[in-house]
């Protein structure tokens, strides 16, 4: 992916009646509404053609995987959060997981349970925001609002969990930090029961019947299975190609390997079929978390492990599953109280990568029609 | 000199009052869609100015006004300062030939409906006016799209109106009757007066020609919602794609005039369509005799003014909030989808409407037969337009295209090759990694 725009001298052409027209280069973002934050796209365009696009990015880049270097263990599952800020719940997830791995410990099993059932539930607020602004990205104004209406169930009950709305903080090496509140989990129940009752419905009603936003999204922004795995495109951008690859299935982890996930599949592969994946995922995570709720084991919620950290020299790849696909740290440990590398392999970063192909020789209005549909993150890519 | 001084102050009274009424209609639209929205996506809306939030308008518009003159470099100066003018003048202008009531109509033009359509089709010079001179290429490409979707949906809707006109030269009491009064109405009567009148005809008060021409309102309707640049046909201010397209470098007062201008656009359009289809100031209690009879003339009359324009702005609110309904509901079309729709389905349909009344209407039978057989027939077409819609767009509801379209197109469409001239280029040669 170029990060510098060589070409900003755009070229004449003449056609067979010696018309000349000219190819427009427009500079989208990185203060545009829709690029998803502050990803800027440079687009060459033939009247409303796209004919190349240059993705350039950077400009929410925050060294986190430095700052992880200069701080003890501990510290990083806080400032993990802000990495993919829509679901640090399963970032935290990620990191804590990397550390147990060098550590050679697992979780009671009560922690991994708890974790399946927050890394659930941040994974529905996470298509919450995705499923909402794509529906803004097309013009319609009314789901980014019932999303977020709904979404703010979630913040809450996150809230009494740990404390934070946002950025949680939840996740230790060893377990979680806090039990459950008294009836948080009455409260959870109920929120998933009018989310799956009312929530999920009206937004079918909204989107996925109307006319126009299937004509929008439908044979748009073709993302071929053998391409899209070249590309190492993960999570519902893949599955929506019929390719099943889903982390909590083919490489379960935690609470994954007792309860059994249905991956959400399409096979058309446009942007309709990713925003079909992503409202299937969140059926489907209601389920996991009724499982989870029901199932949950009683017990220690963490192990005790000190504060103050001293994994043993060594290094491990943790990967898990997120809104948007595989999110991966890959931690080099040297024994002392710092990481010596934290890498983080996001999958907005890497699912970006497809996008100038996607968009070459659709119009302006497929842009951010397929922009959207990728759902990429724009914290998650700087990082 | 008495006629003379008479006209001049119904002018000026008219005129005020149609200034009046864009500038009030605009404040008080733009509140209610704010808190009719809210309360369609479950917030509360404006609260805090005003009790319920009603005087937020005002305050924005105060503070438009006060706001600092900001023209970027490079602009086309004289271009970019006329154009919100150029958009804002029809408005206003438009509203004069307005039928609010019988008195509230300025000059009462022959022509109000020709008079009208060509004012409202000056409004996409300033907006392309304004693309063209900011400066800016998601200004340029804003307005370029709306003259393209402007100038596209002008057609339908003018076309929509023909068959009003037609059934005018049936049901106007001037023009029908075995010797029609040609210098009256010819064919049928423009005048927005005598299209109102003929739909409150004493022996059928109720006659409103939306239950003669359904479809021809629905298609005015939707040209409306295009003409005035409102989703689900917003394309040339597109927020996600183009910024603000054609407003991105405007603020403050000259903003305030386009934004009021398009406020002013929906009223027309509703007014309009309040006149041609929906009986204009007819409802219950506009009944001149009954008032004279009451208060005796002076009184009487005023009576009755007042209650024709309580139910014509009450229709045309009525029909402003669907504006706002179908805002809250739509996302928006692409740009060929947009064409498409105009160019193949909404100008070939009205042309059909348009041969089909008025052949129905040359039926050698009684006013009566004719007119009940061309309603009827254009009952059946809009249902037909209705339910061929889900085809137009190539999608039906269940989510799969339709036979003749899934074999091609996600395939087709996936690596497209770049265009001709890209490839003259070698543009493809340099690789994005």
């Amino acid at each position: 992916m170029a990060t510098d725009t060589h070409a900003d001298t755009a070229s004449y052409f003449e056609d067979a009646s010696g018309l000349r027209s000219e190819e427009m280069i427009l500079n989208m973002g990185p203060q545009h509404p829709s690029t998803s934050g502050v990803l800027r796209l440079v687009l060459t365009l033939d009247g409303e053609t796209v004919i190349q696009c240059t993705p350039v990015i950077g400009y929410l880049h925050r060294g986190m995987e430095k700052i992880f270097e200069n701080r003890p263990y501990i510290h990083g599952a806080r400032y993990i959060d802000n990495a993919d800020y829509l679901n640090p719940m399963i970032n935290e997830t990620a990191y804590v997981g990397a550390i147990e791995a060098i550590m050679g410990i697992e979780p009671p099993r009560r922690a991994q349970y708890i974790r399946l059932l927050v890394s659930e539930m941040a994974r529905i607020a996470s298509h919450l925001v995705a499923i909402g602004t794509y529906g803004l990205d097309l013009g319609a104004f009314t789901p980014i609002l019932w999303c977020f209406r709904d979404r703010e169930g979630l913040m809450d009950l996150f809230e009494s969990l740990s404390g934070h709305r946002f950025t949680h903080n939840y996740m230790r090496p060893g377990g979680v930090v806090h039990d459950f509140p008294r009836g948080w989990m009455q409260q959870c129940e109920a929120w998933l029961d009018r989310f799956e009752k009312v929530s999920i419905p009206e937004l079918h009603e909204l989107l996925t019947g109307n006319e126009i936003f299937d004509a929008r999204t439908q044979g748009v922004g073709y993302i071929d299975p053998q391409q899209g795995v070249s590309f190492g495109v993960t999570g519902p951008n893949l599955r929506a190609s019929g390719v099943v690859f889903d982390l909590r299935v083919t490489r379960p982890y935690g609470a994954y390997r007792e309860i059994a996930v249905r991956p959400q599949v399409r096979q058309e592969g446009d942007c309709f079929a990713r925003y079909m994946v992503r409202m299937q995922e969140m059926a489907e995570s209601v389920r996991l978390c009724r499982l989870a709720l029901e199932k949950m084991p009683g017990g220690s919620i963490s192990q005790r492990v000190p504060l103050a950290l001293r994994p043993p020299r060594g290094e491990a790849y943790y990967a898990v599953e997120t809104g948007r696909g595989e999110l991966g740290i890959y931690m080099i440990s040297d024994g002392s109280e710092y990481p010596w590398r934290a890498k983080i392999r996001s999958p907005s970063f890497t699912n970006l990568q497809i996008l100038p192909e996607l968009l070459r020789g659709n119009k302006i209005g497929d842009v951010i029609a397929i922009l959207g549909s990728i759902d990429i993150d724009l914290g998650d890519v700087d990082r | 000199m008495n006629d003379v001084v008479q006209i001049i102050i119904h002018f000026v009274v008219t005129f005020l009052f149609s200034l009046i009424f864009v500038m009030a209609v605009a404040t008080i639209m733009v509140y209610w869609e704010r808190k009719l929205m809210a309360l369609m996506q479950d917030r509360v809306g404006p609260l805090h100015y005003g009790p319920q939030g009603t005087l937020q308008t005002i305050f924005d518009v105060v503070k438009l006004m006060f706001k600092e003159d900001v023209r970027p470099g490079k602009t086309d100066f004289v271009v970019f300062r006329l154009a919100p003018m150029v958009f804002f003048a029809p408005v206003i202008t438009a509203f004069v030939v307005l039928p609010f009531s019988p008195y509230l109509t300025a000059g009462a033009l022959a022509t109000g409906l020709i008079y009208y359509v060509a004012l409202s089709s000056i409004d996409v010079i300033g907006v392309f006016m304004a693309g063209w001179g900011s400066n800016n290429k998601y200004a340029l490409i804003g307005g370029l799209r709306s003259a393209a979707q402007m100038i596209s949906y002008e057609l339908p809707l003018v076309l929509s109106i023909v068959p009003v006109v037609m059934l005018t030269s049936v049901l106007t009491p001037a023009c029908s009757g075995p010797s029609p009064d040609l210098n009256v109405c010819g064919v049928g009567s423009i005048s927005f007066t005598q299209i109102i009148a003929a739909q409150m005809r004493p022996e059928a008060p109720w006659l409103w020609f939306i239950l003669l021409q359904p479809l021809g309102l629905l298609i005015y309707y939707t040209c409306g919602l295009a003409e005035t640049n409102r989703s689900p046909f917003d394309l040339p201010e597109a927020e996600s794609e183009l910024v603000a397209g054609y407003l991105t470098e405007y603020s403050g007062l000259r903003w305030a005039m386009f934004f009021l201008g398009e406020y002013g656009n929906m009223a027309i359009v509703s007014a309009v369509a309040t006149a041609l289809f929906l009986g204009g100031w007819s409802g219950p209690g506009a009944a001149v005799g009954f008032w004279i009879g009451l208060f005796g003339s002076f009184w009487g009359q005023v009576v009755f003014n007042i209650i024709c324009v309580f139910w014509f702005v009450f229709k045309m609110g009525a029909l402003l909030t669907v504006f706002v309904w179908v805002r809250a509901t739509l996302p928006r079309l692409r740009a060929d989808q947009l064409m498409r729709f105009a160019w193949l389905f909404l100008i070939p349909l009205t042309l059909v409407n348009i041969l089909l009344t008025g052949a129905l209407l040359l039926l050698p039978m009684g006013d009566v037969a004719r007119i009940a057989i061309a309603a009827v027939a254009n009952w059946l077409l809009m249902f037909i337009f209705i339910f061929t819609f889900r085809r137009v767009t190539g999608v039906n509801p269940l989510g799969r295209l339709p036979g003749w379209l899934r074999g091609r197109t996600p395939t087709a469409r996936a690596n497209r090759p770049a265009t001709a001239e890209a490839k003259a280029k070698g543009v493809l040669a340099e690789t994005h990694r």
